[in-house]
């Protein structure tokens, strides 16, 4: 631990020696009596004074949490000599907020004695989604007579992830292809599967069970049933985190991170393999998994999303060719405010990808300017914003926006509905 | 305990300690009578604005404070002659007191929360301490007042004192980091 005295050291010693020096000089006892108990204090301090020798072990009681969780920081401390007394200063992240709604940092005060054993239960609620290091905790001990300090910082960092809370959706943008792996959408080709798709005459090494009799004795040859296979599909999530748009009420990434978990545990419930492609100032992706491992491999990689600014990749256009599978629906969340992010649409509807865009608007997190200039900022921006919207409908991508006030299963049905008028959806 | 109540620790015990510091510099006024009153009530009027500072405000001033309410005792003692002063001890106690007082202040951070156990110990300290301060002050009046050899030993002993507190300030200014050592 770092030693530190205190100003009162020097004040109460040169108080006294002046006083001692006049008393003397001036030949008055009084003098000697007013620096004696300044004198005293001070040398009983010096030599009361001992490293205080504080074992502290900081432990997190869960490593995953969801927004507005509460999660208990316990605060092991040990003693070997007695503290007067001892501050405790917890550092709460951003994003985090501590017991009485503290930000930032929690402390308190504690006495322990030598020997003693405290734990103190800290409780932290989770305010946003993210990945946090709860553990940087500052310790301070006092000694009797508040003249020297021991200082010591904990790094004991336990990780936590909190994920936003998951949305319900009854409905999802399906895919215009599947995969050959068993799923629960309706594949356009014929195969094994419940589904009727046609008839057809009977041919050698036909079932006799997908006979269907009654067209038999209709048409007077054998015809049996075509159906359709359930099929999985694989669906890749892409993040635009280019930029982030922030307002009171929250911000257009806590939108996208929302959605996109949302998304990937509806669409791994009905057992589709769900990737993720982070687009920012960095590429993250993961290739498409299912299962509750990929899930959580997902949600752990989103929670790391934050807008990073970096020059390395300042001129990136289009997304590496192998971050994304061939026949995957692509269901795009951007605020379409960064042109990066923006041109790497354009391209992917280039390659011919199946992508549906949900355009998180940014309108509502950006406030309202004022004055004249400001209003007409706003609906040129919106202008923009609607010629951008035209452009990629034009080139055959379902896209719709996403005002705050609207639900995320609301936006889905309209992209299920635009891909439908656009041919893309299947049904 | 909420921050407000937090804060409002902070401040009592800051109002005290200038409360014990109006206290020690307005006292000694009465004690002086004529023209020298008004340009002490100047300078017990600085020791009090210093001591309010210290207290409430700016620690750093707790040394100067100190000095000034000392050199205005310093004064009054020089006018009441060779008689030795029996409120001496009051003097080295309330000194005591708003020094401690004022630490105190400084100490309560409205962030901090501070347990119960804490603050008694802290304020059954302070009371033990202002007590031992009168008790010892008293002793050495006591003990000067008693005909104890002559003025050679006394003054050796005030010089071995001195010289004492002279080392401890010499320790003591010595730069934080040479007495910290890490773990």
């Amino acid at each position: 631990m770092t030693r530190r005295p205190s100003a009162k050291i020097a004040a109460y010693t040169g108080v006294a020696a002046l006083a001692l020096l006049a008393g003397l000089a001036l030949g008055r006892p009084e003098l000697v009596a007013v620096a004696a108990p300044l004198a005293v204090l001070v040398v009983a301090g010096l030599a009361g004074a001992r490293d205080p020798e504080l074992d502290a072990e900081v432990v997190v009681d869960r490593e995953r949490a969801l927004v507005d969780d509460e999660v208990t920081v316990e605060l092991s401390l040990r003693a070997a000599a007695r503290v007067e007394r001892l501050e405790v200063l917890l550092v709460v992240p951003p994003g985090m907020e501590g017991p009485d709604g503290a930000t930032r940092t929690w402390a308190t005060a504690v006495t322990l004695a030598a020997g003693e054993e405290r734990t103190l239960a800290v409780r932290v609620t989770c305010r946003r989604w993210g990945a946090y290091w709860l553990g940087d905790v500052h310790l301070r001990a006092h000694d009797r007579f508040r003249l020297f300090t021991w200082e010591r910082r904990l790094e004991q960092p336990s990780s936590l992830k909190v994920f936003p809370l998951p949305e319900t959706l009854r409905a999802l943008v399906r895919p215009l292809q599947t995969q050959v792996s068993t799923g629960t959408h309706v594949a356009a080709q014929r195969g094994d599967g419940i589904e009727f798709a046609d008839l057809r005459p009977f041919l050698p090494g036909d079932r006799p069970r997908s006979i269907n009799w009654r067209a038999t004795a209709r048409r007077g040859g054998l015809m049996v049933n075509q159906r359709h296979p359930e099929r999985a599909t694989e669906v890749v999530l892409f993040l635009d985190s280019f930029q982030d748009v922030r307002g009171a009420a929250g911000s257009t990434l806590d939108q996208a991170v929302g959605a996109a978990a949302s998304l990937a545990a509806a669409y791994m419930r009905q057992r589709d393999r769900v990737g993720l492609v982070s687009f920012g100032g960095f590429v993250q992706w993961l290739q498409p998994g299912s299962g509750q491992a990929a899930l959580y491999r997902l949600l752990d990689t989103l929670m790391e999303t934050q807008v990073f600014a970096t020059a390395a990749w300042k001129g990136i256009r289009h997304l590496p060719p192998r971050t994304l599978p061939a026949k995957a629906l692509i269901v795009a969340l951007t605020p379409l405010v960064d042109e990066r992010g923006v041109a790497a649409l354009f391209d992917l509807l280039a390659r011919g990808y199946d992508l549906a865009v949900v355009d998180i608007s940014p309108l509502t997190h950006a406030g309202r300017a004022g004055g004249d200039w400001g209003e007409l900022a706003r609906r040129l921006w919106v202008l923009e914003r609607e010629t951008l919207r035209h452009r990629y409908q034009r080139l055959g991508a379902a896209m719709v926006e996403w005002t705050d006030a609207v639900h995320l299963q609301q936006v889905l049905l309209e992209v299920e509905a635009c891909r439908r008028r656009a041919g893309l959806a299947p049904g | 305990m909420p921050a407000p109540r937090r804060a409002r620790a902070r401040l009592a015990c800051g109002l005290a300690a200038t409360a014990v510091a109006a206290a020690l510099a307005l006292a000694p006024l009465t004690r002086v009578e004529g023209p020298r009153r008004e340009a002490l009530a100047w300078l017990a009027g600085a020791a009090l604005l210093l001591a309010a500072g210290a207290a409430l405000r700016a620690p750093s001033l707790l040394a100067p404070a100190l000095l000034a309410l000392l050199a205005e005792y310093t004064i009054v003692l020089l006018q009441g002659g060779d008689r030795v002063d029996a409120a001496a001890p009051l003097v080295a106690a309330g000194l005591l007191l708003y020094a401690e007082l004022g630490s105190w202040a400084r100490e309560a951070n409205p962030r901090v929360h501070d347990e119960r156990r804490v603050l008694a110990t802290r304020a059954i300290g302070l009371a033990a301490s202002t007590l031992a301060a009168l008790a010892l002050a008293a002793l050495i009046l006591l003990a000067a007042a008693l005909p104890a050899g002559g003025g050679l030993a006394r003054l050796t002993v005030g010089v071995v004192a001195a010289t004492g507190i002279l080392a401890l300030v010499a320790l003591v200014a010595r730069p934080a980091a040479t007495g910290a050592r890490r773990r």
